[in-house]
């Protein structure tokens, strides 16, 4: 996919280690740990979602792995290379959230600008640049206008254009479908599929929770700076628990499955039994089956991303205090 | 050589959409057309010229030292009120480029933070000398098929402008890349404009104080920043044909643009946006 080939051993598109950013006012005598040791390990080809609260520290950490805030301490990678080698970002198409694009450039203009920032040579620009215009649905009235005169919705789409340009292998995008309407949402999330499917790592930080579950395979979520919980949004929203349902059971069964699991009840015969691992309700079926117990249903209570995400930052994470 | 390229071509970009460019480019041809319309020279025997303004002759004169002076003034001017103007001009320029939402983007781009900022700091110069050239040969030109005097120290006149300018946006970068103000920036480089010619009267300065620590930072200060006034004499000499004195103006202004320059670069990088 990529223009730029570089030899990655680790496997992993983004790895930080203990990064850390302090931010101190010296004249005010306080310090902000705006990023608190996060280790995260994005593989490559993933679609992965940051989440967090505003102010959790995420806008910081994208920052450091592109270079533009040096980190306190720690380390960050990009295909194995230190994000601090302007070489790494050979490979990285990025769309910062609060952009400001200069509003002299027209939509082209502006391609062939940050394409050229990209390493890409004068005759691929002017061969993908209306590929890429076309690709984020600006239509060619558009490409000779000044960027003064977009709409929110048209800057997003150029700011992707800009970032897709060069066919970077990681994509780094800060809130992408931000002023977008939804037909234009759905248009971005159809490119970033296609992307992914071309196995470029795509990094997201969106607040828009359904967005991120509807695309992303894996989720950290970063809270006041520290790493709170990371893990694929499949099993993430599946902790909601698992719930039993059979029918038939002895009443002495009853009892003993109603100490082991979390909540039941037995309506018109129907007994509904609810466990917070996959091992107790594997046991439950077990002890049911073996007392020739009907089995009416099985199933995962999922939660959405949203819940999992509002449980996460309700918890203090280890080691934050509140002031 | 692409993103080199790329940056010097945004900031010809900007320039135009600021319209400082446009507004140079409109006095330097507007001083061009009195040259080429308004201002008469008859050249009588080869030596002696005539000059006319608005049709008012002023006395017979030597061609060559009517070209020379008429030269130095335009010089002059060039060199202090142009160089003001730059100065405000392109502070805006420079720190543009610093803005929130900005700079993050074009931090993310596989280009060093030197590069960058050498490449936005070399379209600023360029963007200044190509009006000051326009302005300087134009003129030469003028000049030279109107009176055949084609004497070469206008032109190394206006090389030595583009030098003070290049040395006094490298104070701006470091101002910019410190404070991200434009406005800070130029009130800095305004003030080394004001100090350096009084600074230049050293020799009196040193009469005029009456302890020893003072007329060392009169020294010290002098040696330091750049010597905007003492240069102009040197222009001045250039364009009459007499001999420079001390070059020590100009090498020592380079060797304060170098290190603001670099001092600026290296802030630059440090720096978390």
């Amino acid at each position: 996919m990529s223009g730029f080939a570089i030899n990655n051993k680790s496997g992993f598109a983004i790895e930080t280690e203990g990064l850390t950013r302090v931010f101190r006012n010296r004249w005010a005598n306080t310090e902000l740990r705006a990023v608190d040791n996060v280790s995260l390990q994005v593989p490559e080809g993933c679609t992965f979602g940051l989440l967090g609260a505003n102010g959790a520290g995420k806008t910081t950490f994208v920052k450091m792995l592109l270079s533009s805030v040096h980190p306190t301490s720690g380390t960050a990678r990009i295909f194995g290379r230190h994000a601090q080698d302007a070489s790494s970002r050979r490979s990285v198409g990025y769309l910062p959230e609060n952009h400001r694009f200069p509003t002299y450039m027209t939509g082209w203009g502006m391609l062939d600008f940050y394409g050229a920032l990209s390493g890409m040579d004068s005759a691929s620009r002017k061969r993908k640049i209306p590929e890429m215009l076309t690709t984020v649905g600006l239509d060619e009235r558009a490409w000779h206008t000044r960027l003064g005169k977009y709409s929110k919705g048209m800057l997003q789409r150029v700011g992707l254009g800009q970032a897709m340009l060069h066919a970077p292998r990681l994509l780094v995008l800060d809130e992408p479908s931000d002023g977008v309407d939804p037909v234009g949402r759905k248009q971005i999330r159809d490119v970033l599929q296609a992307l992914e499917q071309q196995g470029v790592t795509i990094f997201l930080n969106s607040h828009l929770l359904a967005e991120v579950e509807l695309f992303c395979h894996d989720v950290a979520i970063i809270q006041k700076g520290k790493l709170s919980l990371s893990g694929s949004v499949k099993d993430l929203t599946s902790s909601g628990g698992y719930r039993v349902t059979a029918c038939e059971v002895p009443e002495a069964l009853i009892s003993e499955l109603a100490t082991r699991s979390k909540a039941h009840s037995v309506e018109h015969g129907l007994l509904e039994l609810m466990f917070s691992t996959r091992e107790q309700a594997n046991s439950a079926v077990d002890s049911l089956r073996a007392n020739q117990c009907e089995i009416e249903s099985l199933h995962a209570i999922r939660s959405t991303l949203e819940e999992v995400f509002i449980r996460t930052v309700s918890e203090k994470p280890e080691g934050v205090t509140d002031k | 050589m692409n993103a080199t390229l790329a940056l010097i071509r945004d900031t010809f970009r900007e320039a135009f959409a600021r319209r400082i460019f446009w507004g140079f480019f409109g006095c330097c041809t507007a001083l061009l057309l009195f040259l080429i319309f308004i201002l008469r020279v008859d050249v009588v025997q080869g030596a002696l010229a005539t000059i006319s303004i608005f049709g008012n002759s002023l006395p017979s004169t030597n061609v060559e030292n009517l070209v020379q002076q008429t030269q130095s003034v335009i010089a002059m001017v060039l060199y202090f009120a142009g160089m003001a103007l730059s100065v405000f001009a392109s502070a805006g320029l420079v720190s543009s480029v610093f803005e929130p939402g900005r700079i993050e983007l074009l931090l993310s781009k596989p280009v060093s933070r030197t590069h960058l900022l050498l490449g936005r700091y070399a379209g600023n110069v360029l963007v200044v000398a190509a009006n000051i050239l326009y302005l300087v040969v134009g003129s030469w030109v003028i000049f030279g098929i109107k009176t055949g005097v084609w004497g070469l120290g206008f032109l190394i006149s206006s090389l030595c402008t583009i030098f003070v300018f290049s040395v006094l946006l490298a104070a701006i970068v470091l101002v910019g890349v410190i404070w991200d103000s434009a406005a800070v920036a130029i009130m800095v480089t305004f003030a080394i404009m004001i100090l350096t010619p009084i600074l230049a009267q050293k020799n009196t300065l040193e009469r005029l104080l009456s302890s020893e620590w003072s007329r060392d930072v009169v020294r010290v200060l002098y040696y330091t920043l750049p010597k905007t006034s003492d240069i102009s004499i040197i222009i001045r000499h250039l364009i009459l044909n007499q001999p420079v004195e001390s070059w020590m103006p100009v090498w020592s202004t380079g060797l304060f643009g170098i290190a603001v320059l670099g001092l600026g670069l290296w802030r630059f990088n440090k720096r978390s946006f």
